[in-house]
């Protein structure tokens, strides 16, 4: 097997490899950024396949060229000639080689500004969010014309299919970065002015997104998702969010609320009651959310009352602190939070 | 309605006559008729009066258009003063002028009265008869005076013992706006949201009524405002999230009768078919909930905090509401109605008639709580039922209070907020850069939190056709952080930084004409004028500064007649009375406090101080004197050191 | 020829290898280590429960135990976290964001009307106090108290941890007169400050001092 074939081989693997990769990509991670469901991320995925097979195509070319330039006999000089022989066939060689790689580089250079300022701006969105990036957490206000259509959420986004959706950025402390792979790009967070990008996605479903810019102990738990509704789904679950929390219906129930009052409400709000804190999550629909802690834990009874217990042992360093409450009064709270549908 | 029934310029001392009163009951014609003769003879007093006010200022010409009236409903006896404003409609004017312009010069002070307390005194005191009643800042004591006797001893006094929890949630000072007499009794709020009612005779508590949960933030300090059975009282506690509110109270039981608030549905906020504001932004259903984000209008203040006015021919009372909560606007997108705004609401059943927000989603803490002034005057050639509204946001309005119509709408006071209020839409418009966001200092934006004018009331002159009033100019660096609602702390979150706006000086005391919208005289001053003002019939204003002058100026030309240094600084409000001897009197608090303490760090600020000045010409008065060794008779004062300790 | 395959294989390894990183990603890694700071407060913390506070405020020979340290005393990290929390719990709203009184008392002074001992100030905070100022125990955790409590100390009005009947007369251990006589002499670490201290020393000199303030000092 001579080097040249082995070179071939090599590449094969390369590419090969990479499609296997991002058929496993697609099949099971929800970071994956190879394939994108909307209109703010497909354009730049187009471009990134596009860009990669082009250069692996050009990197296969040009291998071949060179092995073939390597390989091919020359032609045996005489051992006798004063001079070599001058050889002007390659000139015609470099000039179609220029020209086909300026070509192909100005190709891809428009293609790429065409594919940024298609994703670039949102156009015509109607829909409009405040995403305020805090340590661990995402604060996300649904903006809107009327105020009385204005509310608080965290760490987990609703959006129609097929719409897109205005995001604003801001940092409550340090910088941060929003990123939805499946969705888009990155966009940084920084403390003291507002960044906009935005989202649309043309399939229902759940998209991972995560903090993509290193902020601290816990930037690896601050994640958040993003679920795109069927345009129903959707109102209704609006229609959800801006309802106050209910009334306790039971005695213990009220019991919990009045534990929350003393002990959270000074960070975390819930509609409907004093509790009107603005440091932590806002809790109306705590249990219409899927996970806890920005995507730390899926959001079930155990974890939540584990989290209530001893969230600095889930989660270090993070701004909730070790409550001092009995058993009781934690299974009370945990009852009670859980009546935030 | 004859030249006898003006003896105006009769130059008897103990003159009570009242021309002005005595034309409650005709048409808005007949007062401007009326107005004409007052002109007629003023300005000719105002030539022979010349020589003793000497003051070098040229006198303004009289307006050109009609004087305004005002109706001086219920027409208490001209010597006595019985509620805060004396009359409904606001004016603050007295019919008095054994004092006047011609001498005035000669006021002294005739005797005083320290009741104590600390903080700032922001009250009118009230005298019926031969008693004058105080009330003080927290603890709020009330003292009846004797005026009969030699010096004015104690009658009664009153400790009502509020909680010392309500001082912690008073914004602005534990200050107390004065007391009303109604039925025989003194009624007056107390810090910690209960209205009491104390038998005037006895001082014994007629009851008391729980109004609020001061350990919430909700506080009371403004003064009751009786029409009738009804004492109308509402609450503060704009800046702790508080739940703005007016109610009424049933004058001899305390009972309530109904309450109002200033935001929520409009069941809540007293709206039914009736309602009908000027302005089509204002129409609609439920906007005192739907003009804010779901869930904050129940903590988003409209507290009632300051003057309520009453228009007895339309039984309508006015009154204005405090700045939305949180102080953060971007906390809160929408109008937020109905804060920052004024109310006509029906005196009996409370139901709402119009209304109108002069600053919509305030956002530099612009109440809408200034006294609202019930004028009648000619304006393009028509009669027009008004109000006089000189608001924190530095545009002093003259609206129609038949339907909320803004007639005019003119800065007052330096101001860089808004380039005007388009009179099409009744909307101010924004300069978009004068809006601050979070976390960011906004630098040099005027009027501050406290506004071209503060509560400070103004008086109107029916002689003059102007309104008196002292205002601000300042301006701040503002710097907004988003707040928790945390029940019982500020829901606030103004970092501010405060000083003079251009000229240097932080006050200036001003006559403005309401017809124009224009500035008629004003005098500038170099500390606060953040004291009432009174108007009388000798053609005098006073009001007091922040660092404790006394003032008395010529109501025509704006010269200063008289001023006198007093113990602390005055930010209370001057009355005048006829005394048993039949000696006019002027009397007014001095002790500084309340929002004038913004500007305490200035070199000369006075301390804080709790006298009652009382002046009359040469200081005569059966209160001194040879001879008067000691106070004869007169009840001991009440204690006055709850939760102010007595030691420091 | 031996190094060309080998690269390339290498070359497939670092492209899995960062393929295998990316999937890492989408899986929460446990055992994640915090910062120090917040694992040793929440030990002083325990200690910190232990404090008793149902002293009578104001008691002189109180029996609670005077000379309890602040674990967090001039930490610079702790009084930026105090700082925050001091603007963020609404402190600012009633001391002022300047912490020299509002509608509550000024904190940067040395009257302190319940004590100026770092303990002292820990239960004004936990405990509240009657004129107004409520009671953060179940809201706050100690180690944030104690961090409200190391913003104070910094703004440099309180005594030290043992100075309590010196606190309560205003005074510092050594003091011999009313602090309002004193300019600069008494603070050992204005020692060493510019100018501009003595600048302000001569103002306060040159306009003399009020009575104490009081609770609703200013609007």
């Amino acid at each position: 097997m001579t080097g040249g074939a082995s070179r071939l081989v090599a590449a094969a693997v390369v590419v090969v490899a990479g499609f296997a990769a991002s058929q496993v990509a697609r099949a099971e991670s929800s970071m994956s950024y190879l394939t994108t469901f909307g209109p703010a991320g497909d354009p730049a995925t187009r471009l990134g396949w596009g860009l990669g097979l082009i250069s692996i195509a050009v990197t296969v070319i040009v291998t071949a060229l060179l092995l073939a330039g390597l390989l091919r006999r020359r032609q045996r000089a005489d051992p006798k000639a004063l001079a070599v022989a001058s050889d002007t066939g390659g000139m015609a060689w470099i000039y179609v080689g220029t020209g086909i790689t300026t070509v192909i580089l100005l190709a891809c250079a428009v293609w790429t500004i065409r594919t940024i300022s298609a994703i670039a701006m949102p156009v015509g969105t109607d829909l409009s969010l405040e995403v305020s990036a805090a340590q661990w957490w995402w604060r996300v206000r649904y903006d809107n014309a009327d105020p009385s259509q204005v509310f608080d959420t965290a760490n987990e986004i609703h959006i129609p299919v097929g719409r897109p959706v205005r995001v604003e950025l801001e940092s409550l402390d340090v910088i941060h970065s929003f990123w939805i792979p499946k969705l888009g790009g990155k966009m940084d967070v920084i403390p003291g002015r507002t960044n906009v990008t935005w989202l649309e996605a043309d399939a229902p479903g759940v998209y991972r997104g995560q903090c993509g810019e290193y902020c601290g102990a816990q930037h690896a738990h601050m994640a958040l998702s993003v679920v795109a509704d069927p345009p129903a789904t959707y109102a209704a679950w609006v229609a959800d969010q801006l309802a106050q929390a209910p009334r306790p219906a039971s005695s213990d129930v009220a019991a919990g609320l009045a534990t929350f009052s003393r002990h959270c409400a000074a960070c975390h709000a819930i509609r409907g009651t004093d509790a009107g804190g603005i440091l932590g999550p806002d809790l109306t629909h705590l249990m219409s959310r899927s996970t806890l802690a920005a995507g730390t834990l899926p959001n079930t009874p155990a974890n939540l009352l584990a989290w209530l217990a001893d969230s600095q042992a889930i989660k270090p360093g993070c701004r909730m602190p070790r409550l001092a409450l009995s058993a009781r009064e934690l299974q009370s709270v945990a009852r009670y939070l859980q009546t935030l549908q | 309605m004859s030249a006898e029934q003006e003896p105006v310029l009769a130059f008897d001392p103990r003159i009570e006559i009242d021309a002005a009163r005595s034309r409650t009951a005709f048409g808005a014609f007949g007062r401007i008729r009326l107005c004409c003769l007052l002109i007629a003879t003023c300005v000719h007093g105002t030539t022979s009066w010349a020589g003793a006010a000497s003051t070098g200022t040229q006198p303004a010409a009289p307006p050109a258009h009609a004087l305004p009236t005002a109706d001086f409903a219920p027409g208490d006896p001209a010597g006595e003063w019985r509620s805060q404003a004396r009359d409904y409609a606001n004016t603050r004017y007295s019919p008095l002028r054994a004092i006047d312009t011609g001498n005035v010069a000669r006021l002294r002070t005739a005797w005083s009265f320290s009741d104590g307390t600390q903080n700032g005194h922001e009250a009118a005191p009230l005298v019926l008869g031969d008693t004058m009643y105080l009330v003080t800042p927290y603890p709020n004591l009330a003292y009846a005076l004797d005026l009969s006797k030699p010096g004015a001893p104690i009658k009664w006094s009153y400790a009502p013992a509020p909680t010392p929890v309500a001082i912690g949630k008073a914004c602005c000072d534990t200050v107390n706006r004065g007391g009303a007499y109604a039925n025989g009794k003194i009624i007056y709020n107390l810090l910690d949201a209960h209205t009491v009612a104390v038998d005037a005779a006895t001082g014994h508590e007629v009851w008391r009524t729980r109004m609020g949960d001061a350990t919430r933030g909700e506080t009371m300090t403004m003064a009751p405002f009786v029409v009738g059975n009804k004492v109308y009282v509402g609450n503060s506690g704009g800046e702790m999230g508080a739940w703005g509110w007016l109610a009424a109270l049933d004058v001899d039981t305390g009972k309530e009768l109904w309450r109002a608030y200033s935001t929520g549905t409009d069941r809540q906020v007293r709206i039914g078919t009736d309602f009908k504001p000027y302005y089509s932004w204002m129409q609609g259903k439920d906007l005192g909930e739907t003009s804010w984000p779901a869930g904050m209008s129940k903590t988003g203040s409209g507290a009632v905090w300051a003057w309520i006015s009453y228009d007895p021919e339309l039984n309508l009372i006015y009154y204005g509401t405090s700045n939305p909560g949180p102080r953060v606007p971007t906390q809160r997108p929408g109008y937020n109605l109905w804060t920052s705004a004024v109310f006509a609401r029906d005196a009996t059943t409370g139901m709402a008639k119009w209304a109108y927000q002069f600053t919509p989603h305030d956002q530099w803490d612009y109440d809408g709580v200034n006294e609202n002034i019930l004028l009648d005057i000619i304006f393009d050639g028509k009669p027009r039922k008004v109000l006089v509204h000189f608001d924190r946001n530095a545009f002093a309005y003259t609206i129609d209070r038949t339907n909320g119509e803004v007639l005019l709408a003119a800065p007052f006071a330096y101001q860089n907020w808004s380039s005007g209020i388009d009179l099409e839409s009744g909307m101010p418009e924004v300069v978009p850069e004068m809006q601050p966001k979070p976390g960011v200092k906004l630098p040099n934006v005027c009027p501050p939190d406290i506004g071209g004018k503060d509560w400070q009331p103004s008086a109107f002159s029916p002689r003059t056709g102007l309104v008196y009033a002292g205002i601000f100019n300042i301006c701040m660096d503002l710097t907004d952080h988003p707040q928790s609602y945390i029940p019982g702390t500020p829901y606030d979150g103004m970092e501010m930084k405060r000083y003079p706006a251009p000229g240097g000086n932080w006050g200036e005391f001003m006559a403005w004409d309401p017809v124009a919208g224009k500035k008629v005289w004003s005098h500038k001053e170099r500390f606060m004028t953040m004291s009432g003002a009174l108007a009388t019939a000798g053609d005098l204003v006073f009001y007091g500064t922040a660092d404790g002058w006394f003032r008395a100026l010529d109501a025509r030309t704006g010269a200063v007649l008289w001023s006198q240094k007093l113990g602390s600084g005055v930010i209370g409000q001057p009355m005048t009375y006829i005394g048993p001897d039949k000696r006019q009197y002027v009397a007014v608090y001095s002790g500084v406090g309340g929002a004038a303490m913004v500007s305490s760090s200035m070199p000369g600020f006075p301390p804080r101080g709790s006298t009652l000045y009382v002046f009359s010409l040469e200081g005569d008065s059966p209160h001194g004197g040879e001879g008067e060794l000691e106070t004869r008779g007169g009840a001991p004062a009440a204690r006055s050191d709850h939760g102010m300790g007595g030691k420091p | 020829m031996t190094a060309q395959p080998r690269s390339a294989v290498a070359a497939a390894l670092a492209l899995l290898g960062m393929l295998v990183l990316l999937g890492a990603c989408q899986r929460p890694q446990g055992g994640v280590t915090s910062n120090v700071a917040p694992a040793a407060a929440s030990t002083d913390g325990d200690k910190v429960a232990a404090v008793p506070l149902g002293d009578v405020a104001g008691v002189a020979g109180s029996t609670y135990t005077e000379t309890i340290r602040n674990p967090f005393t001039g930490d610079p990290q702790a009084i930026a976290q105090g700082r925050q929390m001091f603007v963020s719990m609404n402190c600012a709203g009633c001391h002022g964001y300047d912490a020299k009184g509002g509608m509550g008392p000024n904190l940067t002074d040395r009257y302190w009307r319940y004590n100026g001992v770092p303990v002292s100030v820990y239960k004004s905070i936990y405990e509240g106090r009657p004129q107004g100022m409520p009671a953060w125990n179940p809201s706050l955790p100690p180690q944030v108290i104690w961090k409200l409590v190391a913003y104070i100390e910094s703004l440099g009005g309180t005594a030290p941890a043992g100075a309590y009947e010196a606190s309560l007369r205003g005074d510092r251990p050594g003091d011999n007169v009313a602090p309002e006589a004193q300019s600069t002499s008494t603070q050992p670490a204005s020692a060493g400050k510019d100018s501009a201290t003595d600048a302000t020393d001569a103002t306060a000199a040159a306009s003399p001092p009020q009575a104490r303030p009081d609770a609703g000092g200013k609007p």
